[in-house]
């Protein structure tokens, strides 16, 4: 653990009583799991996981987890480090145009792809969408750290003889190292979670099995079974992240200049590099949404009710707004525990939170739907329930952006606070809260945009007759009225493009 | 960073009010309930049965509430709701979901006077579920260039058709099909037409709307869909311009296999008269009619006038010898579609 | 003895700012120069044109035989072979001291003696695996210097290397890196505001303000000359007199007085005595 993390700062004991109370919600879908799973006998659980196909299930979906993990980890590095250190031309605005193919719902991408270029259909239609839509969650944590970079370290590089390019690799590639294996990380958790790209582009992968199991073959105990063998391919990946991740204390000694960070000069290569990475956000983001609007302007079907179009705008907004909020009162709390405290149940609770992120959606609703309809019958397929969902679903990713940012500031600040005379809750309102912020709104822009393109665990949480544009997007392509569907395809992009646009724009303050 | 503490304060109080108000809303009694709306979870599309049910409120006075999905989640998650589950009808695109819940018995048996009214091969043999409108595989084929098209499914496999063929590898009616194969030739006789089926370089196309551009724009000649495609592709484009026909199977053959959307009420329900109701609805006249005449299905109650005169009767078209509740081993058929290399890559 | 590094007329603007308005001086081998004025008056400019950070728009930089900078030719910063130890060290944090030290080194075997040594040069022996957020202010700037010189640069430029240290501590640590940097016979150039360390560590003095070099000489030359008032109050006030060196103290006719830089033999030297604030207390009455 690195010396800030070991550190043994203080976190008021009520908010070590909801970061705990978090973590146990996102247990609730494992309990599910591990009944179900054992429901048939101990037994039975080693038959299905020793079996020869679902040892080459793990296989195919490594494989794709490793190939899309690496892509993404090339392209968002390389194009946080065209963005921030070049002299490329118009790159602010290109980091915003990169960072939006976050907002391209996974299903929507591949039915995008796979209707106009059928072939395009298995391991590499599914690599193609799956690195298009995710290299953001490695670009934008490397852009942010690559800004926060002390000029002077390159500077004394060069000075003892090193070039830039030599310095790239040896000096900037390792202080940026933690912001890229965490959002390698995220992207890895994603990728296994994953189901609308795999199923569209028909490549077998682990959520296919999982899938199947549950609405083809009906057998839930199988599906729980492989749900748990994926659980714990996330837990090593998790920890495997901890390890890469290093045990360096990356808090800059003394404090830094206000020189910003040396851009390299590309000279005649500005236009050509220019045009090589714009290329990135077309094949990511403008041809998808060239070929919705297509089926659009095609209109066989086109039959649209506008109003129903407002309303599951609303909707959207309204529920990945209070799932934005919801998730954020059970995040903060959490990363700060993880962050300031080296104990074992902190350590847990990070942990338990990361590793939810790989279960996919239908796997999570489930969970809910099964513990839930038991123990809180009167919220079942309420608007609370399937908030509690998206909370699961998602705290991930608001807890790995707010830790980032406390464990930046060393609890020496918070001492300081407490020894001028404040008590542990005053110091986590006045210092901690106003010191993690960029933190919490990167985290809350990043769970809004993804609640709002969330689909099977809404499909089985909804209230029933509320539509968000996701589920009304789904009625419309599962009978292939493409025209009809396209509005709210394109609607749906636009909803998360104002989060994204916000994480690209606040990335450069 | 000031303006993003004031935004989050606000935002956190705004919440906090939300919830609490949200909370105290929501604390009425959970599952099925005597009073209020008819719960239906239904696999068929809101586009298609939205309609209908408007009429069955018209008619009846019962109010509905429907949860659309696709049939097989909305089965996974009946099973996982159990007998707490709000829901009181389960509406089917295909017989294979009906089979799943009937093997867990979570249906009541449907009075007699309901099921008498539709064929025994269309309904569950211990009356748990009841067909409402049925389908037809066929060979849908180039009128222009094939004059003598198959009527059996091994007439595919000859070598003239080799690339000729289309067919919809994620479409659930193929799968089905497969699964009738399978009942019917036992696993290894499924494995080895599927071989030879896949030799033959079959050409997939995402759905069968596709299979059939694919027969009209000249790639393939032969495609494997529902028989309800040609129809409405005849009521779209007009019956003159489009070059292509059906080719019934021969009886017995599993390439004919007839499917059906069903209905069954689950047996957590306290509305089983209302539900009961509903089911007679989609038995009815008004409900038959409006599947013949609005997706050219073929109405399985006797008496009711076909959507398009070229349709052949219901009873020439005799189908596999094979139980439609059999159907439910999906898994067990998209396994061997792997294995042969027909579905995923 | 030759020059180790020349700038002859060096200009550099930043948008409508002359950060340098045509400077030259020149710094003799194996001496120390430090480059004194307020804050913007262009020193750290200056110090970044000769590490090659900063191209200068007009004027010639050259080094020995080497020119590195004119209108025509820019050698980029690695290539100039001039050690940087910028403020507060910036020590890389992911490094050991170890590591930071060997970064400028070529692999081999000679790499870990070269470390030992420039470690024990700068008295932090042994301290090879300590991390840099283990160290004080004062150890930082010492590896930092180590870093720097463990190459063996022909020049090391440092920028205000004492400034963030404890003013108890700085006298201690101003003679320890004087001392390395005699001991490995390099040429140095500092860049500081503050007077004291000025005169503590110079052999020569370049004064800077507005972008200009206002005067250069050894400490004694430029207290005996004529300055503007923006120069003298730069300065300070302060006489130069004779005085007879033994040890630490030196015998004037005003008194003995401790030295600060003892870096002459015993006997006759020139002391420069400047005025200092004193403090006054009401005396104690009984």
């Amino acid at each position: 653990m690195s010396r800030l993390r070991a550190a043994t700062g203080s976190v008021p004991p009520v908010l070590a009583l909801v970061a705990v109370l978090g973590a146990l919600l996102s247990i609730v879908p494992l309990l599910y799991l591990v009944i179900q799973a054992t429901s048939d006998g101990l037994s039975n659980v080693a038959t299905e996981i020793f079996d020869d196909a679902t040892l080459a299930l793990v296989g195919r979906s490594l494989l794709l987890c490793v190939v899309v993990t690496s892509l993404c980890a090339v392209i968002g590095t390389t194009a946080a480090f065209l963005c921030v250190r070049t002299n490329l031309p118009f790159r602010r605005i290109l980091f915003v145009a990169l960072a939006l193919p976050l907002t391209m719902p996974s299903y929507v991408a591949a039915y995008a792809w796979v209707a106009e270029r059928p072939n395009l259909a298995g391991f590499w239609g599914a690599t193609l969408v799956l690195t298009s839509i995710s290299f953001p969650f490695v670009m934008l944590p490397v852009a942010a750290a690559m800004r926060r970079l002390d000029s002077r370290h390159e500077e004394v590089g060069r000075s003892l003889g090193r070039t830039p390019v030599n310095l790239a690799f040896t000096l900037t590639l390792r202080q940026i190292r933690p912001s890229l294996t965490a959002g390698s990380l995220l992207v890895a958790l994603y990728v296994l979670s994953d189901f609308g790209a795999v199923a569209t582009m028909r490549y077998e992968s682990f959520t296919w099995s999982i899938y199947g199991a549950y609405r083809a073959g009906f057998n839930p105990t199988r599906a729980a079974t492989l749900s748990l063998l994926l659980v714990l391919i996330a837990l090593a990946i998790v920890v495997g992240e901890e390890f890469a991740r290093g045990r360096a204390n990356l808090a800059s000694v003394g404090s830094t200049t206000d020189r910003p960070p040396s851009t390299l000069d590309l000279h005649t290569w500005r236009w050509p590099t220019f045009a090589a990475l714009l290329l990135v956000p077309i094949v990511a983001l403008l041809l998808p949404i060239l070929f919705i609007w297509q089926w659009f302007s095609e209109g066989a079907s086109r039959n649209n009710n506008w109003s129903e179009l407002f309303n599951a705008f609303g909707s959207t907004l309204w529920v990945a707004f209070l799932a934005t909020a919801v998730t954020m009162l059970f995040a903060i709390p959490i990363a700060l525990v993880a962050a300031r405290i080296a104990k074992k149940w902190a350590l847990a609770t990070d942990r338990a939170v990361f590793v939810l992120h790989a279960l996919p959606g239908l796997v999570v609703g489930l969970g809910v739907v099964a513990v839930g309809i038991r123990a809180l019958p009167g919220l079942y397929q309420k608007i609370p329930m399937l908030i509690a969902a998206y909370v699961i679903l998602y705290l991930s990713l608001a807890v790995g952006s707010i830790r980032a940012s406390i464990e930046r500031t060393p609890s020496s600040i918070d001492d300081a606070a407490l020894s001028l005379g404040s008590s542990r809750l005053e110091v986590f309102r006045r210092i901690t809260l106003p010191v993690a912020a960029p933190g919490i709104l990167s985290g809350a822009a990043l769970v809004f945009l993804t609640v709002a393109k969330e689909l099977p665990a809404t499909i089985l949480l909804k209230p029933t007759g509320f539509e968000t544009l996701a589920t009304e997007l789904w009625t419309r392509t599962t009978v292939f009225e493409f025209g009809a569907a396209a509005p709210y395809a394109i609607a749906l992009i636009l909803v998360a493009m104002i989060p994204t646009a916000f994480l690209s724009v606040r990335g450069w303050q | 960073m000031f303006r993003a503490k004031k935004f989050l304060k606000v935002a956190a109080t705004f919440t906090a009010v939300v919830m609490a108000v949200t909370l105290v809303a929501a604390c009425s009694g959970g599952g099925s309930s005597a009073s209020g709306p008819l719960v239906i979870y239904s696999g068929r599309s809101e586009a298609l049965i939205g309609d209908l049910l408007k009429t069955f409120t018209q008619e009846t006075g019962i109010e509905v509430e429907v949860r659309y999905g696709d049939s097989g989640e909305l089965a996974a998650q009946l099973l996982t709701e159990g007998s707490a589950s709000p829901a009181d009808v389960f509406f089917s695109q295909d017989a294979g979901a009906l089979g799943a819940l009937s093997q867990k018995n979570r249906f009541e048996v449907l009075p007699d006077n309901i099921l008498s009214l539709v064929p025994e091969r269309f309904r569950a043999a211990n009356g748990e579920w009841v067909g409402v409108s049925g389908r037809v595989r066929v060979i849908a084929y180039d009128t222009n260039k094939v004059t003598n098209p198959p009527t059996t499914i091994d007439e595919l496999l000859d070598p003239k058709w080799k690339g000729k063929i289309g067919f919809a590898p994620t479409n659930a009616s193929w799968q089905s099909f497969v699964t009738a194969l399978r009942v019917e030739r036992g696993e290894q006789g499924a494995d080895q037409w599927l071989r030879e089926f896949a030799a033959n370089n079959p050409r997939p196309y995402e759905k069968n709307s596709a299979v059939l551009d694919g027969i009209a724009n000249g790639q393939i000649e032969l495609g494997l869909v529902n028989h309800y495609y040609l129809y409405e592709r005849k009521n779209a484009k007009g019956n003159e311009t489009v070059a292509i026909a059906n080719s019934y199977a021969k009886s017995g053959d599993v390439g004919g296999l007839v499917n059906v959307a069903g209905v069954g009420i689950l047996d957590s329900t306290k509305k089983t008269e209302k539900a009961q109701q509903f089911v007679e609805f989609l038995l009815s006249p008004t409900a038959q009619n409006y599947f013949a005449t609005k997706t050219f299905e073929f109405p399985l109650v006797s008496g009711i006038a076909l959507g398009n005169p070229d349709l052949p009767n219901l009873t020439t078209l005799v189908g596999p010898n094979v139980d439609l509740s059999d159907l439910s081993s999906l898994a067990e058929t998209q396994a061997l579609l792997q294995k042969v290399g027909l579905l995923t890559k | 003895m030759s020059d180790a590094l020349v700038l002859s007329n060096i200009s550099k603007s930043f948008g409508s700012v002359r950060a340098l308005d045509g400077i030259s001086f020149s710094v003799p081998e194996q001496s120390i120069a430090v480059l004194m004025g307020p804050s913007g008056c262009g020193k750290t400019t200056a110090l970044r044109c000769i590490a090659g950070f900063e191209r200068p728009e007009s004027g010639e930089i050259v080094s020995g035989e080497k020119v590195l900078s004119s209108e025509s030719i820019f050698l980029r910063p690695e290539a100039r072979h001039i050690g940087f130890v910028p403020q507060e060290g910036a020590l890389f944090p992911h490094l050991t001291v170890g590591e930071n030290i060997a970064f400028g080194l070529p692999k081999g075997r000679e790499r870990n003696d070269r470390v030992a040594q420039v470690l024990a040069l700068v008295e932090l022996d042994g301290f090879e695996k300590r991390k840099p957020h283990e160290l004080s202010g004062g150890q930082q700037q010492r590896v930092a210097l180590a870093r720097a010189l463990a190459p063996r640069p022909a020049i090391v430029l440092m920028d205000e290397p004492f400034s963030a240290l404890d003013a108890a501590l700085r006298p201690e640590v101003c003679a320890q890196v004087t001392q390395a940097l005699r001991a490995e016979k390099t040429t140095a150039i500092v860049v500081t505001h503050d007077r004291d360390e000025a005169l503590s560590i110079a052999d020569q003095l370049v004064v800077m303000l507005n972008g200009k070099v206002q005067c250069v000489g050894t400490p004694i030359e430029i207290y005996q000359q004529q300055h503007n008032d923006e120069v003298q109050a730069l300065l300070g006030d302060a006489k130069v007199v004779r005085g007879q060196l033994q040890g630490e103290s030196v015998t004037t006719e005003d008194g003995t007085y401790a030295v600060t830089n003892a870096q002459s033999n015993d006997g006759v030297v020139d002391v420069i005595i400047r005025k200092q604030p004193v403090s006054v207390y009401k005396p104690k009455t009984d």
